[in-house]
């Protein structure tokens, strides 16, 4: 095994960020043989679910809660597809308590306990919409992803989100080795995306990685609590989640950032037709 | 200011009042500046100290004498808490019953939220002290992750059948920490205070430890009037009359700026706004204020002319050793200008007046009395800063201006005069420099002060300060900002 490499995934809320990591892990599990361990950082303890076949029963900080004394890695770590090592951070209900300290809870237990073994090739962690706090920052802090990739499309929110990502990473790659690199499409079928995500990457220094087609079968997976690769490893989907993975294996560029003000981004948006300049709207 | 009773949360100084912590100029021109609006807060680039607002807060409320507060907190936050109440109570000879207790919120707390602690702990408290009230104060860990302490309070009033109220004190909110007072007093207000069902021969008395309840209550006997001391020794039931009194007084404007013109809006209680009763003249102006509240003007004449008669001659005559020596002083604004003014009294030349922080003006909207007395009366354009007990640059202004007179209200500031060689008087009670008796107690203590200047001589040939002489060539303002 190499260096190990530690991944955030961030993204705007329900992007596809969980659908994408357990795919694209699946794919650098089954096609290259990697060692992987899953921390999901989102209260709702469901960035495993594909991997593990259903929700993972006992997150770090429902362990930490429970029985603080004795805590081991046997009852946090669950081994789900393809080996594959899975962490749930988990955290409060909605509308109480604070689920960013329960992340810096979660990954200082996770690192105390020794979750990072030498036999792991990558580390990831999904998190949680967009970089709402110093919490969901955890991961790109005091060097323990160094990495980041930020899943978008060409939605106009999504990429306000992933803007206002990249400002986090710029922050924190400027007193630390955190790096972007690169942007994933999740595609929804809005016109011109690809050549808009690509005018974006480089709008922020970075590159498109990989253009993931919008394909139901994703969804048939989903509902069976599984990924594609699993569910469906011939199918073309299938392809372009191992495909995904290659490029990230293989991926050498990890730049600092450069975050675009919100009127460079809106021209982005008018140059590539999202905006019509003139409607028919008249009072 | 309209005072809002139903919010929970009171505006800080800083948003309410426009208060400072960081100032550098001399009385002249921050009277200017307050008075067109454009005094401005200067930030530091470095603190030397500070303290929590919920400390005022919760140690104002936890004097009552039959109440609980429930600290909904971290257990490092109760290390503010008030520890006096038990002996101010026996100098009255009741019982203190009130207890403070708190939820210890933990790691795992502050990520799941503790609300049923604060609830349970709530009815713990009532069921094993059955308190008259109950204060569940906030904490920073609280504000942060968001904590809707308001919402078990009306529940638990309404379970309880006693007040259950809710004090916003996260320590984050300011940085001055008399915005504590303020919350305190607004719990009062919101839910202790009842509508007045009667005029009462009562005057409402704001205070800190009571030193001076004895002479007070004699002092008002005379003007047939009650003093209704509050927050320590006070009861809930004492504190639900405060609409019925015939006015408020306070011993500090820092302090009673809230509860005063609160009572004022709500009420119509007047609330005594003259310079403090500290020294001659601001004895005078507010027992004559009061008296015109209380209906006894004549009294209060004879009061004023008989202590003029008993205390004047001997003032008098040690003015004459003190005057001329010169003096720096560095207190909480609700005293610096007043004991500037006694100090001119005296004949003592204030050179540099260092206020914790500043209101430029308080709930009504006015500038504080005693400043603006000071404005229109002091011989001298003194220099002035407002330093939230930056220690390193009181240290610097007594080196350079080398005082004879160094005068603080808090422990640990007259030390590093003295290490300066500097005599140092600690007017450390409230009621030092009360009325006629007081000020010519306080005159004696400085003239003693000034006679013997030998441990000052010796302790400072002995000790070796920390600052170097880079900070000494600097201007005490040289960490601000802007």
């Amino acid at each position: 095994m190499g260096k190990l490499r530690q991944i955030a995934i961030y993204g705007k809320g329900g992007i596809g960020k969980s659908t994408t990591t357990q795919n694209l892990t699946a794919g650098l599990a089954t096609e290259l043989g990697k060692e992987i361990l899953v921390v999901g950082c989102d209260p709702k303890a469901d960035s495993t679910r594909l991997l593990l076949g259903g929700l993972h029963q006992k997150t770090v900080l429902d362990t930490v809660r429970d029985n603080r004394q004795g805590i081991t890695l046997e009852n946090l770590v669950k081994t789900g597809f393809s080996g594959i090592r899975c962490v749930e951070s988990g955290g409060p209900e909605p509308g109480v308590g604070c689920a960013g300290r329960g992340i810096i809870t979660s990954i200082d237990m996770l690192e105390n306990l020794g979750a990072y073994t030498d036999d792991l090739d990558y580390v990831f962690y999904d998190v949680l919409g967009d970089v709402v706090c110093g919490g969901f920052a955890m991961p790109i802090r005091e060097g323990k992803a160094k990495e980041i990739y930020i899943v978008a499309s060409g939605e106009m929110m999504a990429l306000y989100a992933a803007n206002n990502i990249s400002r986090g990473v710029a922050k924190y790659a400027s007193r630390g080795d955190v790096r972007l690199g690169g942007i994933i499409c999740n595609s929804r079928n809005v016109d011109h995306e690809l050549d808009l995500l690509r005018a974006f990457a480089k709008a922020l220094g970075t590159r498109l990685i990989y253009f993931v087609p919008r394909n139901n079968v994703v969804q048939h997976a989903e509902i069976h609590r599984q990924t594609v690769i699993q569910y469906r490893p011939e199918s073309g989907q299938a392809e372009e989640y191992r495909r995904l993975a290659r490029e990230i294996d293989d991926n050498d560029m990890f730049v600092v950032p450069t975050p675009i003000s919100q009127d460079e981004l809106e021209n982005l948006l008018l140059d590539y037709g999202m905006m019509e300049l003139d409607d028919d709207y008249r009072i | 200011m309209k005072i809002n009773l139903n919010s929970s949360a009171v505006p800080t100084r800083e948003n309410r009042l426009g208060s400072v912590t960081g100032y550098v100029g001399d009385l002249h021109n921050l009277i200017e500046q307050s008075g067109c609006g454009s005094l401005r807060n200067s930030e530091r680039c470095f603190s030397q100290s500070s303290t929590c607002l919920s400390g005022c807060a919760v140690g104002l409320l936890s004097s009552i004498r039959d109440v609980a507060v429930v600290w909904h907190a971290p257990a490092g936050c109760h290390s503010f808490t008030n520890v006096l109440g038990d002996q101010l109570a026996k100098n009255i000879n009741a019982t203190f019953d009130t207890k403070v207790v708190g939820t210890d919120l933990s790691e795992d707390d502050t990520v799941f939220g503790a609300l049923e602690s604060a609830r349970s702990l709530v009815c713990k408290a009532y069921n094993q002290y059955r308190p008259k009230a109950i204060f569940v104060a906030s904490s920073c860990v609280t504000g942060v992750i968001g904590e809707d302490i308001d919402s078990i309070v009306a529940d638990l009033s309404a379970e309880l059948g006693i007040p259950v109220v809710s004090v916003h004190c996260e320590g984050f909110k300011s940085r001055i920490w008399a915005s504590g007072f303020d919350i305190a007093d607004h719990a009062v207000l919101q839910t202790i205070v009842k509508p007045p069902k009667e005029k009462r021969r009562v005057v409402n008395f704001k205070n800190f430890f009571e030193s001076e309840r004895a002479q007070i209550t004699e002092l008002f006997a005379r003007l047939d009037v009650t003093p209704q001391f509050l927050y320590s020794n006070s009861t809930v039931e004492e504190l639900s009359h405060l609409s019925e009194s015939l006015c408020t007084v306070c011993i500090c404007g820092t302090l009673g700026t809230y509860l005063g013109n609160g009572l004022e809006e709500l009420y119509g209680v007047p609330y005594v706004r003259t310079i403090n009763p500290m020294g001659m003249a601001g004895f005078e102006a507010w027992l004559r204020e009061i008296g015109k509240y209380v209906d006894r003007e004549e009294e209060v004449e004879k009061i004023i002319a008989e202590d003029r008669a008993k205390y004047l001659p001997e003032i008098m005559k040690i003015k004459e050793e003190i005057q001329g020596h010169s003096a720096v002083i560095g207190m909480g604004p609700g005293y610096t200008y007043e004991v500037a003014r006694v100090c001119q009294e005296l004949g003592i030349d204030v050179v540099w007046a260092a206020a914790w922080h500043l209101d430029h003006q308080y709930d009504n909207g006015k500038i504080p009395p005693a400043l603006e007395y000071l404005n229109e009366t002091s011989p001298n354009n003194m220099g002035i800063s407002v330093a939230d007990q930056q220690n390193f640059e009181i240290v610097n202004i007594l080196h350079e201006y080398k005082p004879d007179l160094y005068f603080s209200r808090h422990p640990g500031s007259t030390v590093w005069a003295i290490k300066q060689g500097i005599t140092a008087v600690f007017v450390a009670d409230e009621y030092m420099i009360f009325g006629y008796k007081g000020t010519l107690n306080f005159a004696r203590t400085v003239r003693d002060s000034l006679r013997n200047r030998s441990f000052e001589k010796n302790l400072a040939a002995r000790v070796k300060l920390p600052y170097t002489d880079w900070w000494y060539r600097q201007k005490n303002n040289a960490m601000f900002v802007n």
